[in-house]
């Protein structure tokens, strides 16, 4: 079998605009995105640009629209296209070349709301003990935890579209992760980030990231489980004078 | 100072929307099928005798704030964003206008309620 993909090619050095370009590719039942793209590369067209690694759906690198939707290209197949198949860099973010794009913005989200476990300040003097943690403790964040910051939640953000200055569902899903953990001390750090505008308050519940979310992180529920935290830490910096 | 440093009333509008939401959703479609296919089916007997004096009780503001309030807040944080993502109006006076006709009709139907 073969199929006509169509490909956004973006050559700034040649071209000034972006341009779509149409490659004949044969296909069978397990041939992936990703598969394809890496045969239209090797045997069609080298010059073809686009980010790729693990080819299981961990490392998060392979992020493009397909027909329009934020797709994982290694865990979407060609055959879920009887009809045409488009492929173009994910939306809302800078486009480099081709199918990659710059992905800062998310990054700087990233590191603005402090991802990682925080220690107690200051640290305890006894000796480091091993941090333990129940399942119901562990219950309360692993479903955040499995964020691999591919960037489609961002792609399919129609806030983050209009605004790029907004924290985005992936960084704010991360921050929740972390604020739920129970080793950590880091939640007074992370909520003036997102008690401001551009943080959970920007979200108006589309829901679309939590759709194409490869991971089933559900960062729409994070956001909303968000803003009601953010409204809580409001209230008593407000009755406490100060954050 | 740094008690109202980096506050807004984005939590207040957003508990508005919420606690109007679950109006819309719970009291609204109840109230809409009681007054309007139940009664005029005559499945359920209204007397305006009885319902004017139930209004005028504790009930009453309850309704007002369940079936008029609340759902008018709802309404105007729906359509403020709605007008954010067309890229329409924004900022204050988006605010103002949407939360003011939301209030306007909140103490319109408080003031019946009152005189009733």
């Amino acid at each position: 079998m073969h199929k006509d993909i169509q490909i956004k090619r973006y050559l700034p050095e040649e071209h000034a605009e972006p341009f779509w370009q149409t490659f004949h590719v044969p296909y069978d039942d397990t041939t992936s995105i990703l598969d394809a793209l890496n045969y239209i590369k090797e045997e069609l067209d080298p010059t073809v640009s686009f980010r790729w690694s693990c080819r299981m759906a961990i490392c998060g690198s392979c992020g493009y629209m397909v027909n329009g939707i934020p797709k994982l290209g290694c865990k979407d197949f060609v055959r879920n296209y009887p009809s045409a198949l488009h492929i173009e860099p994910l939306a809302h973010f800078t486009v480099e070349r081709d199918l990659m794009v710059a992905m800062d913005e998310f990054l700087q989200h990233l590191e603005a709301v402090k991802p990682y476990l925080i220690a107690e300040q200051p640290e305890p003097t006894e000796p480091h003990k091993p941090h333990r943690q129940t399942p119901a403790q562990l219950a309360k964040y692993k479903q955040f935890a499995n964020c691999i910051n591919c960037g489609l939640c961002y792609a399919a953000c129609p806030q983050f579209g209009l605004n790029p200055e907004f924290v985005g569902p992936g960084a704010i899903a991360l921050a929740h992760r972390y604020n739920l953990d129970s080793r950590d001390h880091g939640k007074v750090e992370r909520m003036p980030v997102l008690n401001t505008h551009n943080g959970v308050w920007s979200c108006t519940f589309v829901g679309f990231c939590s759709d194409v979310c490869p991971k089933g992180v559900d960062p729409a529920a994070a956001v909303n489980q968000g803003k009601v935290e953010s409204a809580k830490s409001m209230l008593i910096q407000m009755f406490r004078g100060g954050a | 100072m740094k008690r109202w440093r980096g506050l807004h009333l984005e939590p207040v509008w957003w508990g508005l929307f919420s606690a109007g939401g679950v109006c819309f959703a719970v009291f609204i479609p109840a109230v809409a099928l009681v007054f309007t296919v139940l009664a005029p089916l005559g499945v359920v007997e209204l007397n305006d005798q009885q319902l004017q004096a139930w209004y005028g009780s504790w009930w009453g503001l309850m309704f007002t704030g369940a079936v008029i309030c609340l759902p008018a807040f709802h309404a105007a944080h729906r359509i403020r964003h709605g007008l954010h993502d067309l890229k329409v109006g924004g900022g204050f006076w988006s605010v103002l206008i949407c939360y003011g006709l939301a209030a306007i009709v909140s103490v319109f139907a408080l003031w019946i309620w009152f005189n009733a």
